[in-house]
């Protein structure tokens, strides 16, 4: 187990890391995906290189978590309007085909396990339901407009 | 000798009396700190996970149910419904069995520590009663209703609920003494330790 960082320090790591790299991630919903990509999922811990360099491990472990639980949050304060609108955005953000986003995300749920450590179930639950809905307004939206590019050929995900 | 039987009978029935308070059995003081930290985290949780204003708001906000209904299929309307409703009552079992905690925690413990009054006692007694009485009537209304259906009891319950906790927090408030509560400030505040 690892010491606790100083609180400046996290602190100064936190302001970096929205100065450097959080800055261009303008919605929640693309910088809880990120986050949560940072973190390691066998011991929980966050990881980010440049800001364990300039800090240290501890530090950029602890600003990343603040950081992933802020931006959760964002998204249990969030509207259903404003989930739509943030699926939407991180849907055009990824360059996927939206047929496939949509399978995809309906099918394997990647949302699930996004969800910074130490928050209460019940917020989970409330976020994971929202962007269910959420999720269905968008495909029966693109349905209503079917984009060129879509992918032809759907599989379900298992 | 009437006089004399109702005496008798009055002593004897005062006996039986002090023979049943003695045989009440009383929660043991030895091993009960396990019973105050699991209060001190029901507490935790009603007051940080389950009962902030905006979380509740966000639960019970009819612009979410205006924004579906206004926007999308009946189809997608009905699994919006559908998904409120169970996360409501998710919300209401989940206060209900924290405020349970709380109330046994009470019962067996509380007054052993905190100084709380007569007055309190019976205040924070029918609060109890008071929500756990308002959790079984919005469960019913959440099943007839609908997570829309009820809004004037969730007001009831979280205002019992706010006045729970704080009487709870009076009762627990030796749990956390200004020196820990600065060593915890000083320490790993985002929580990422695991």
């Amino acid at each position: 187990m690892r010491p606790p960082a100083k609180r400046m320090d996290v602190l100064a790591a936190a302001d970096d890391l929205r100065r450097r790299t959080l800055v261009e991630l303008t919605r929640p919903l693309e910088r809880l995906i990120y986050l949560a990509s940072t973190r390691d999922y066998n011991t929980g811990l966050y990881y980010h290189q440049g800001l364990a360099a300039r800090f240290s491990e501890e530090a950029a472990c602890e600003a990343l978590a603040g950081c992933h639980r802020e931006a959760f949050e964002e998204l249990v304060d969030a509207s259903l309007e404003e989930l739509v609108y943030e699926l939407e955005m991180y849907l055009h953000s990824t360059r996927v085909a939206p047929s496939d986003f949509i399978v995809a995300w309906k099918g394997l749920e990647p949302y699930r396990v996004a969800v910074p450590v130490g928050i209460d179930s019940l917020s989970s639950e409330l976020v994971f339901s929202n962007l269910k809905v959420a999720l269905a307004i968008l495909e029966s939206r693109l349905a209503a407009r079917p984009e060129p590019g879509a992918s032809r050929h759907l599989s379900p995900v298992q | 000798m009437i006089a004399l039987l109702l005496y008798l009978l009055v002593g004897v029935g005062l006996l039986v009396f002090l023979w049943l308070l003695a045989r009440r059995k009383g929660a043991p003081v030895e091993g009960c700190g396990r019973q105050f930290v699991e209060a001190r985290q029901a507490l935790r949780t009603l007051q940080e996970g389950l009962l902030p204003d905006n979380l509740i708001q966000r639960i019970f906000d009819r612009h979410d149910f205006r924004y579906v209904m206004a926007s999308s299929p009946a189809d997608i309307g009905e699994l919006f419904l559908q998904e409120r409703k169970r996360i409501s009552l998710m919300w209401v079992r989940r206060v209900r069995c924290e405020i349970r905690n709380l109330m046994q925690f009470h019962l067996d413990y509380s007054r052993l520590h905190a100084k709380l009054s007569l007055l309190t006692e019976i205040r924070l007694g029918l609060d109890f009663a008071l929500l756990l009485l308002a959790c079984r009537a919005l469960r019913i209304l959440l099943y007839v209703r609908g997570p829309y259906g009820a809004r004037a009891v969730v007001g009831v319950m979280t205002a019992a609920a706010a006045r729970v906790c704080a009487a709870s927090e009076k009762s627990l408030a030796f749990l956390n003494p200004p020196a820990l509560e600065a060593f915890r400030r000083d320490s790993a505040g985002d929580g990422a330790a695991i």
